[in-house]
């Protein structure tokens, strides 16, 4: 009878020690996941808070007028986004002084095409003569800038899954 | 200094305006002391990806930053009232710098006025009874990014539009007090943005609808957007809204209405602008100006806005998929999704507008069938019957009114 207490409290110690080795354990994981692998994991507050810019911000719009090798990374020009090709000085100070470069990037067409947007820039909306400069462009645009076919529905790309 | 100085006159300037929209609305704008002045600017990049918009969200995805452009990833305007740091900014030209809404004034002039009339802001809260709306505003452009041929101009994606609260008066009101000879066709708008090329004298934009759309109860002359100040980029202080319409008929930054005894004739009106061709043409077309029309009413379409797309459901798990659905002039009828590609259609609840020209809800609980890959195609229809397209609509020449459905894509685990 007394051996088999004995024997009983032995094994109740062995599994109140195993039970709390089990979760100093888990704590021990759930630190280090917190810490290294999701360091947001218990901070609520950081959860979609998106930013909102403030009316003061209004920083003026600063064209760029040169272009440095030191901002060109895998063949494209960073500050601009446009990529760098024969004439790609000319068109960022060309088209970089009214308005953002991104509407260069963002925009396809053909030679003809881009030549009726110059048109159509000089015509309405005070674009100047652009002389000689004028052949450098078009060329450059109609190379790196053409349109692409893509019928009458693009397939969906998913920039990342997620589960739900 | 000159900083200092700047946002001194900022604050002033908004104060002002909550004291007026205060006294307008009648309510105290409890939290709108705290505007400006909590938040600090933000170290930024003067060029490319690190520049935010004025009073706008980072999550809104940049197009164009002279002049800006952004659009609203869909699932960001779930809410039934589109947040105002989320509503999409379509900007022609340069906001106005600095504004005072204590000399603001507004004019209304043009051939079919019986005099021309000037009002403050004071004058117009004052004098005219106040409504407020949930209205629709999407860009004639938007959608324009799938054309093919590729249209020139900015690659709206799906996000240029949104449902706001606006409050304001009815620009009816305004133009009975003035008084309009029996001969008015058309109103046009002038704003306060200054022109890319930075000549002064240059109108960036000025559009306008028929009078009989202007003379519509929901046609607002509005101050308030969500309660709020309009912000900024959105035409604070003063813009026309005009639901249902193209966009760019509801003129930011508002200084002048003229009255027209013919179709307006302002920059953005003629030519090619907010115009498609008359008849159908194929794609890349070249189409002559007296061949183009003027975009009235903006066709049926519809969002989804939950899930975003590329979510993974569990097996045997349900999902709600919800958004919106709106259609110019029109109210919507019926929505349906598909998970075939059109091969079966489930009618999905279908909510009713708020107010007119506001969108409406619509959500559907699905069940993916088995493991896989699978897109949700959402097609809204219109009173007349008329619904979206699954393939591009009609190619145009300037790449407008794309009501395509729109799709996610979902996996079921």
């Amino acid at each position: 009878m007394e051996e088999k207490d004995k024997k009983n409290l032995l094994l109740r110690q062995a599994k109140i020690t195993l039970n709390f080795g089990v979760i100093v354990l888990v704590f021990c994981v759930l630190w280090l996941m917190q810490h290294s692998i999701f360091p947001k994991m218990f901070d609520f507050s950081a959860v979609e808070e998106p930013i909102i810019s403030e009316a003061d911000n209004l920083t003026p719009y600063e064209p760029l007028l040169e272009l440095d090798s030191a901002d060109i990374e895998n063949g494209i020009h960073v500050p601009s986004g446009l990529i760098v090709d024969d004439g790609v000085d000319i068109v960022m100070t060309t088209c970089g002084a009214c308005h953002s470069l991104s509407l260069v990037t963002q925009n396809r067409a053909t030679k003809e095409g881009w030549k009726d947007i110059i048109v159509w820039m000089q015509e309405t909306q005070k674009l100047w003569d652009l002389g000689d400069n004028e052949e450098i462009i078009l060329n450059y645009l109609a190379k790196n800038y053409a349109p692409e076919n893509e019928g009458r529905r693009r397939n969906l790309v998913v920039e990342e899954w997620y589960n739900l | 200094m000159e900083n200092k100085d700047k946002q001194g006159r900022r604050k002033f300037i908004t104060q002002s305006a909550l004291a007026l929209l205060s006294a307008s609305i009648g309510s105290k704008i409890v939290f709108g002391e705290n505007l400006t002045e909590d938040i600090q600017p933000l170290g930024l990049d003067d060029k490319g990806a690190g520049r935010l918009i004025p009073g706008k969200s980072d999550k809104l995805k940049i197009l164009n930053d002279k002049p800006w452009n952004a659009e609203t990833p869909p699932h960001l305007l779930d809410p039934e009232v589109t947040p105002a740091s989320l509503m999409f900014v379509r900007n022609n030209g340069i906001p106005p710098e600095e504004v005072d809404i204590d000399t603001w004034t507004l004019e209304i002039d043009g051939e079919s006025v019986k005099q021309k009339k000037t009002y403050t802001l004071k004058e117009l809260a004052q004098k005219f009874q106040h409504y407020s709306y949930n209205l629709t505003l999407e860009c004639g452009g938007n959608g324009r990014a799938e054309f093919n041929p590729p249209a020139k101009g900015n690659q709206w994606g799906l996000g240029a539009v949104a449902c706001t609260k606006w409050t304001g008066v009815r620009l009816k009101d305004v133009l009975n007090d003035v008084g309009l000879k029996d001969d008015a066709v058309y109103i046009g708008y002038y704003g306060a943005d200054t022109h890319l090329s930075g000549d002064p004298g240059k109108v960036v934009i000025s559009r306008g609808v028929p009078i009989a759309k202007a003379m519509e109860e929901e046609t607002l002359l509005a101050w308030a957007m969500n309660d709020q100040p309009i912000p900024v980029m959105n035409g604070f202080p003063l813009r026309l809204v005009i639901g249902g319409w193209p966009a760019s008929v509801s003129g930011k930054w508002l200084t002048r209405i003229s009255v027209r005894d013919k179709v307006h004739d302002g920059p953005k009106m003629e030519g090619q602008s907010y115009r498609i061709p008359k008849f159908p043409v194929p794609p890349g077309t070249k189409v002559p100006d007296e061949h183009m029309k003027i975009i009235e009413s903006m066709p049926v379409k519809s969002i989804i806005t939950y899930p975003k797309t590329g979510a993974i459901v569990g097996k045997g798990k349900s999902v709600e998929v919800r958004g919106h659905a709106w259609a110019g002039d029109l109210e919507v009828k019926e929505m349906h999704v598909s998970i075939d590609f059109g091969v079966s259609w489930k009618k999905c609840e279908l909510k009713a507008p708020k107010n007119r020209l506001a969108w409406q809800r619509w959500s559907i609980d699905l069940t993916l069938p088995e493991f896989g890959y699978y897109e949700v195609w959402a097609r809204a229809t219109d009173e007349n019957g008329k619904s979206q397209p699954m393939v591009l609509p009609g190619w145009n020449p300037k790449g407008y009114l794309n009501n395509a459905c729109h799709r996610i894509a979902l996996k079921q685990a």
